[in-house]
């Protein structure tokens, strides 16, 4: 041992030097967000509670039943249940999504041909029941409309993914 | 009174059960100790109170659709799980992925593996006693997280990246945010070794502790910087080069003695390399797609993916589906990433079907966990919370 290392030790200079850190931290600006009284911006795109469009023109939903969500669901969460088909357009009789078995991985948002079903940016949500989260069709559609009341207006980039060629989307996303 | 004196004092190994549910052990890993005294004789750890069966899931769903399960394998480095399991689907159905959907996905790669270190120097650091380090960690991981948000809508579960490419391109605002990242990064890489690379509590805690050497360490199955530690050059972005890493300049950081110190210098190298490497990404960032024409859809039939005839027109007049699926090739095939824990490995068996036959994980946190008895063996209880810290297992990838 060297008589600076010597030195060293005995002066605790490495223990003064992180606590001079410490110090200048303590001095600096907190970066931490008081979480109820201030919530930080949640980012377009962010994936949260769940809502089907509402149609400006028909005033219902825009799903047209084609399956795809269920299918490709991982946690298979979705239920759909339709009548007609066979020539005349499907009628969509049930669609439930069980938000606690959701993983969030915004696959249904993605596949959707006609852009009928969102994630919004909504994610306080916690509640009392299970049945609470078994989100019908009717709460979907109040959820977009407390979305939309909320916050006015709504761009998903996923609808239409910025980088991806349009002619490779499904006709109702282009 | 007569005290027992020598031979005569009446002494008992005591089995002590640490865990489940126990703060220090990164999930619910359960240690089933004995003890002499304080001196840790045997250690038997006990795994699958995390188990979810992913494997068997991933044979019910179709290749796209394994995805979002990957994400919650090491769910604090669920991005390169992700890309880990695209490049296994992809070598599998031979799909060429877009340059720069490869770089993007190795600017995100390294982002992971930064957020990763970072909560894994938080937490080591913590345990051992350092609190100051767990709080500057996560202000710069919450940046991190930030970015995965503002490009993908989610902070951990990310399921970003596609099979043959990447889910969307990378817009302006999250290359300025990595820009600024990496440009403070090293400044706060420099703040944690100012607090603890040669504080005297931290060195005597880590130096000499779990030490293991290279030739017992590859006889392990150990991987990653747990492996690198004790000097031995493996790191899977040399050996087998993955998305753009063999176009990379960057260097394998090795340790020399093996204990928890070395390793824990290794991972704060790698944090420098992971700053070097998203630098070199972004400077060479070429333009063009980023998925691949022959990426199978994402709601690919589990029989395979349909082959469009003709095109979509405008108004969807014209449009000609044949009955004929193509399906993936038939055949087995590994394929391994680094991750920040070590090598992961995805090894598929494909009957043909859009489905997976069987879906093997090589989890580095399970062979990890293995090797807990051997480095704990013969220190103290405390020490044991020092080897769990310094294998960096997370229980969700380990028992899967």
């Amino acid at each position: 041992m060297t008589i600076r290392e010597l030195i060293k030790r005995a002066l605790f200079i490495e223990i003064l030097q992180g606590l001079a850190l410490t110090l200048r931290t303590f001095l600096s600006r907190p970066v931490t967000v008081q979480y109820p009284k201030e919530k930080r911006p949640v980012s377009s795109g962010f994936r949260g509670r769940h809502a089907m469009v509402r149609d400006g023109l028909t005033g219902k939903e825009r799903c047209v039943a084609c399956m795809k969500c269920a299918m490709v669901c991982p946690s298979q969460c979705i239920y759909i249940k339709y009548s007609g088909g066979e020539g005349g357009p499907r009628v969509l009789e049930k669609y439930e999504i069980e938000a606690l078995r959701c993983i969030y991985c915004g696959y249904c948002v993605e596949v959707c041909p006609v852009n009928a079903l969102v994630l919004t940016e909504h994610y306080e949500y916690a509640g009392h029941s299970r049945e609470e989260f078994l989100f019908d069709r009717d709460r979907l559609l109040k959820n977009w409309d407390d979305f939309w009341a909320q916050k006015g207006g709504y761009f998903n980039k996923f609808w239409r993914p910025t980088g991806i060629d349009p002619k490779r989307l499904p006709v109702g996303k282009r | 009174m007569e005290i027992a004196q020598g031979n005569d004092l009446y002494t008992e190994e005591l089995t002590l059960n640490m865990g489940p549910q126990h703060p220090a052990t990164h999930g619910v890993l359960r240690l089933v100790l004995r003890v002499d005294g304080e001196v840790v004789k045997d250690c038997i750890p006990h795994v699958g109170y995390l188990h979810r069966g992913v494997e068997k899931l991933s044979e019910f769903r179709s290749y796209p659709s394994v995805m979002p399960l990957t994400d919650r394998l090491d769910y604090i480095s669920s991005m390169i799980n992700n890309i880990g399991y695209c490049i296994a689907v992809e070598r599998l159905m031979s799909i060429e992925v877009p340059m720069r959907a490869k770089y993007i996905r190795t600017v995100l790669a390294e982002l992971t593996r930064i957020s990763s270190h970072l909560l894994w120097l938080a937490t080591h650091a913590l345990d051992i006693g350092a609190m100051t380090v767990f709080l500057y960690c996560f202000r710069e991981r919450e940046y991190v997280l930030g970015l995965f948000e503002e490009l993908i809508g989610a902070r951990l579960t990310v399921s970003y990246p596609r099979i043959g490419g990447v889910r969307c391109d990378i817009t302006e605002g999250f290359l300025e945010g990595v820009k600024s990242f990496i440009r403070d990064f090293p400044r706060h890489i420099r703040e944690y070794e100012t607090l603890i690379d040669q504080n005297r509590i931290w060195l005597q805690r880590t130096k000499g502790i779990g030490v293991i050497s290279g030739e017992e360490a590859l006889r392990w199955g150990l991987t990653g910087p747990t492996l690198r530690g004790s000097g031995v050059n493996y790191d899977v972005r040399k050996k087998a080069p993955y998305d753009a890493y063999d176009e990379i300049d960057f260097d394998v950081p090795i340790g020399k003695n093996g204990d928890v110190y070395d390793r824990y210098r290794c991972r704060m190298e790698e944090l420098r390399q992971s700053v070097r490497i998203i630098e070199q990404c972004l400077d060479n960032m070429p333009q063009g797609d980023i998925l691949a024409e022959e990426a199978p859809e994402l709601d690919m039939n589990p029989k395979g993916h349909r082959v469009l005839e003709g095109e979509f027109s405008r108004w969807g007049a014209s449009i000609a589906f044949t009955n004929e699926y193509a399906t993936v090739p038939k055949g087995e095939l590994y394929s391994a990433v680094e991750a920040p824990k070590g090598e992961l490995g995805f090894y598929i068996v494909s009957d043909g079907t859009g489905r997976p036959y069987r879906l093997r994980l090589r989890a580095p946190s399970f062979v990890h966990a293995s090797a807990i008895p051997r480095l704990c063996k013969g220190h103290m209880i405390a020490d044991v919370i020092a080897v769990i810290g310094t294998i960096d297992i997370v229980m969700g990838e380990c028992d899967r």
